[in-house]
């Protein structure tokens, strides 16, 4: 009974094909949106479907350069990485499926999988594209990575606990939008990194370097990279969804809650240009950081005047 | 000094039909002057040829059948044709004009020659072109 | 692979075309890079030469006006007219204030038409993507004002030899106002975008500077030089067709960064719909076209027009047959691609489409220059050369 109810977790419900499913949909509600805010009609709703589909059943070419046994496991570890992170969230508006104290920092450190494998994969090839993108892809790994962490922790230090199911408790009863608007903001933006979203596009921004860090990749290789972003935008929005707009409770909840956060996302990618990659360090390291490290200190005293 | 200054037309477009136009199943009217598929009326045709002589991409021919008799039959190759008009320019009769709604001129077949003239001369022609063997034109 | 080993130290190059999202036509750039900052830079052109010069000599005079129009497919009437202007002045043919007016009309409506392209393109070389669909969306009005004018949105054959084949009618008339009044307003508010959107002014701003020396000593033209400074203006300098009777004003811009090249650009816009207006409340009355004789009289001339890029030039001569015996063109993409290895070194890669769009590139346009470096090789005779490229494809 245990193991039947471990796969159906692991492949059908929260993680692997609803996930995938989900992340395909928000995938288009993105693309179609952005599309839409440019007076354009946008993508037809089985496009990311039919990509995947053409994707994984053609051929993977492996380039002779660099090593060829990493490049066909990167992106399944990539992969993993972001599925085991659905895990440990309450995906679909349900209870997580697993759950332990101290789960936030295994699934904020899993969905940092899929941008290391990135890098690597970059790295893992001859290709000066690849390589240029695969610098950028780390460079950037290393400038948000922090302040997303400490934006994600805010929460955790109100709530007292490193549990999402606690958080996700505290936060049901206490607007921490409002407590930590700029965590929220840092956040937002921090998910729009690691998603290489507009502003933060500069590892695979096309006219440059053609593709960044998985320009070598063809075929199933680069569907599961890209897999792992769609799930990976549906765990950082449930996350942000969890933490930041009061919990999620059913899942009309979530479609409500992530779908908004989604919108956000969608109006920040129109309204902006491509930032170069020492502007996004600059970014980051000068107000990101320092302003969700301030944003700590006021929650830190806050509760301390409030126990 | 401002972040995101193309919000209002983001907005607005939002709420917006979009632009796109969704070709084969709607189209918009073509304006008149449009160059589209060339015409040939051999009423006035003297056979001058100036048509062809100043054709830039050698789209046109005119076969002289009877040259008395002002028996003439047009080619036309619309695959080379460039649809700059100056065959319409140059006619002194006024006998080729171009037609603004048929501009839909892709083909999934190999014959792009068309004949115009009268039936009899086209037939005529064909009957002459099979005699002298294969013609690529 | 591109991994090139330099005389004693390995140098990292990032190769830019000819295949490359950035470049909608093909041309080679050799970025040498250091981490993300570039240090050297260098331009390989000709992958798209067509050899319409060597063309042009086995057609008639009419029949090259279309082949040359087809130089360009966004400026397409400045090469018309270009070679119209020239051959009307070898034969000695006068045309008439009306088809001149009506010339310059289309030049200013394609000139519009190509800021516009231009706009959109560089907004999506730095990835404001919003900016490049708008522009476009914009951009088709006026695409429809030119199809309901000459009768096609692009190689419009406007000109024929000796005057113009479209008429401005009444119904014409009003929609051009109304597509100009339209257009005017939404390139106000896309200056506004350009230089007040902060986002959009870290990647335009202090980018790709080039002083007004450097443009200078490059001899850059169009836009590119004006926006360094430069006031060098065909239209201005030496007045060509209704350009006479209806001058107009250069536009210039200090800055020499990539932000005055959107400036200039869009406030050039803003004299062409001047133009535009005045020409149509002042349109000269008479005859669209003169007789213009098959053969031309033997002689050389020089024939220059400001295509939405900058200079274009002709070189025409004929020796009195109904062939020209020698056209030589050179457009404006050339002159201004010297810059951009000029100013592409100590930017970021990041800079580098933009900097490289910044001169609004037209790639297949300056394909015909050739340079011999080699001079040992098999020499050719045209006459050779064509025998023995009948006896390559025969023997395969």
């Amino acid at each position: 009974m245990n193991i039947l109810r471990t796969l159906l977790v692991l492949l059908i419900f929260p993680g692997g094909l609803f996930v995938l499913l989900n992340g395909m949909i928000y995938e288009w509600a993105d693309r179609k949106l952005v599309a839409r805010l440019q007076n354009r009609i946008g993508p037809r709703w089985f496009q990311p479907l039919a990509d995947m589909v053409k994707l994984l059943a053609k051929e993977e070419i492996v380039p002779a350069s660099g090593n060829g046994r990493l490049f066909i496991w990167l992106p399944i570890v990539a992969l993993a990485g972001v599925m085991t992170a659905v895990l440990y969230l309450p995906i679909g508006g349900l209870q997580p499926a697993f759950s332990f104290p101290g789960d936030l920092i295994v699934t904020v450190y899993m969905l940092s999988m899929l941008t290391l494998c990135t890098g690597i994969a970059g790295a893992n090839t001859n290709d000066h594209f690849s390589l240029v993108g695969a610098t950028r892809t780390l460079t950037q790994l290393f400038s948000y990575e922090a302040p997303f962490l400490l934006a994600m922790l805010g929460p955790a230090v109100a709530a007292g606990s490193w549990q999402i199911n606690d958080i996700m408790a505290y936060a049901s009863n206490h607007p921490i939008i409002l407590l930590q608007p700029v965590g929220f903001v840092i956040a937002l933006i921090g998910l729009m990194g690691k998603l290489e979203m507009r502003p933060f596009d500069a590892p695979e921004a096309e006219t440059e370097i053609v593709a960044g860090a998985l320009t070598e990749y063809s075929g199933r290789g680069l569907a599961l990279f890209y897999i792992g972003r769609y799930a990976e935008l549906v765990a950082g929005l449930t996350l942000m969804a969890a933490f930041y707009l009061g919990g999620i409770h059913s899942p009309i909840d979530y479609v409500l809650k992530t779908l908004l956060l989604l919108l956000a996302l969608v109006g920040v990618q129109t309204l902006m240009t491509r930032l170069r990659i020492d502007q996004v360090v600059g970014l980051w390291w000068r107000y990101g950081a320092l302003l969700v490290l301030a944003q700590w200190f006021v929650t830190i005293v806050l509760k301390g005047i409030v126990v | 000094m401002r972040i995101g200054a193309m919000l209002v037309d983001t907005l607005r477009s939002f709420f917006q039909k979009p632009i796109t136009q969704m070709y084969p199943f709607e189209r918009t009217d073509t304006p008149e002057r449009l160059r589209g598929k060339l015409h040939w009326n051999p009423e006035n045709c003297t056979g001058c040829c100036l048509c062809v002589k100043d054709c830039p991409s050698e789209a046109i021919e005119l076969i002289t059948i009877d040259k008395k008799a002002k028996q003439f039959v047009m080619r036309y190759h619309p695959d080379r044709c460039t649809y700059c008009a100056q065959c319409v320019e140059n006619c002194r009769f006024s006998c080729i004009e171009m037609s603004s709604t048929e501009w839909e001129m892709a083909s999934g077949g190999k014959e792009f020659t068309i004949n115009y003239g009268s039936e009899a001369d086209i037939e005529h022609l064909l009957v002459k072109l099979a005699e002298s063997g294969p013609d690529e034109a | 692979m591109s991994e090139s080993i330099g005389q004693d130290k390995k140098r990292f190059v990032i190769p830019i075309g000819p295949q490359h999202p950035a470049l909608k036509e093909p041309g080679h750039f050799d970025f040498t890079v250091d981490g993300e900052i570039v240090t050297g830079a260098t331009v390989r052109l000709g992958y798209a030469h067509r050899g319409i010069e060597k063309a042009v000599e086995s057609r008639n005079w009419t029949q090259s006006l279309y082949l040359l129009e087809r130089i360009c497919g966004i400026c397409s009437h400045v090469h018309a007219m270009t070679y119209a202007l020239g051959v009307e002045k070898l034969a000695g043919v006068e045309v008439t204030p009306r088809a001149q007016a009506i010339r310059v009309l289309v030049a200013e409506l394609e000139r519009v038409h190509s800021h516009m392209l231009w706009l959109g393109v560089a907004a999506h070389e730095a990835g404001f993507d919003t900016l490049f669909m708008f522009s476009w969306r914009d951009r088709e009005t006026v695409m429809d004002l030119l199809e309901s004018f000459t009768g096609n949105r692009v190689n419009y054959s406007a000109n024929t030899l000796g005057g113009v084949k479209c008429d401005v009618t009444p119904e014409i008339t009003t929609a051009i106002l109304k597509g100009v009044d339209f257009l005017e307003e939404r390139s106000q508010h896309y200056l506004k975008v350009v230089t007040t959107d902060e986002v959009f002014l870290q990647r335009t701003r202090g980018v790709g500077t080039m002083t007004k020396e450097q443009a200078e000593l490059l001899g850059v033209v169009g836009p590119t030089a004006r926006a360094s400074g430069v006031t060098r203006d065909i239209r201005v300098e030496a007045p060509y067709s209704a350009y006479v009777d209806f001058p107009v004003q250069t536009v210039i811009a200090e800055a020499g960064d990539l932000e005055a090249r959107f400036v200039v650009r869009i406030k050039e816009l803003f004299e062409s719909y001047r133009l535009i207006r005045e020409i149509l409340s002042k349109l000269p009355e008479g005859e669209l076209q003169v007789r213009m004789p098959r053969k031309v009289k033997a002689g050389e001339t020089i024939s220059r027009v400001e295509a939405p890029r900058g200079e274009a030039f002709y070189f025409i001569k004929s020796n009195g047959s109904d062939n020209p015996e020698r056209v030589k063109v050179r457009t404006p993409t050339l002159c201004n691609m010297g810059s951009v290895v000029a100013t592409a070194v100590g930017h970021q890669l990041a800079d580098m489409p933009m900097i490289l769009a910044g001169i609004d590139p037209c790639f297949s346009c300056n394909d015909r220059a050739v340079t011999i470096r080699d001079t040992s090789g098999t020499r050719y005779t045209w006459e050779e050369l064509r025998r023995y490229s009948i006896d390559f494809y025969a023997r395969r």
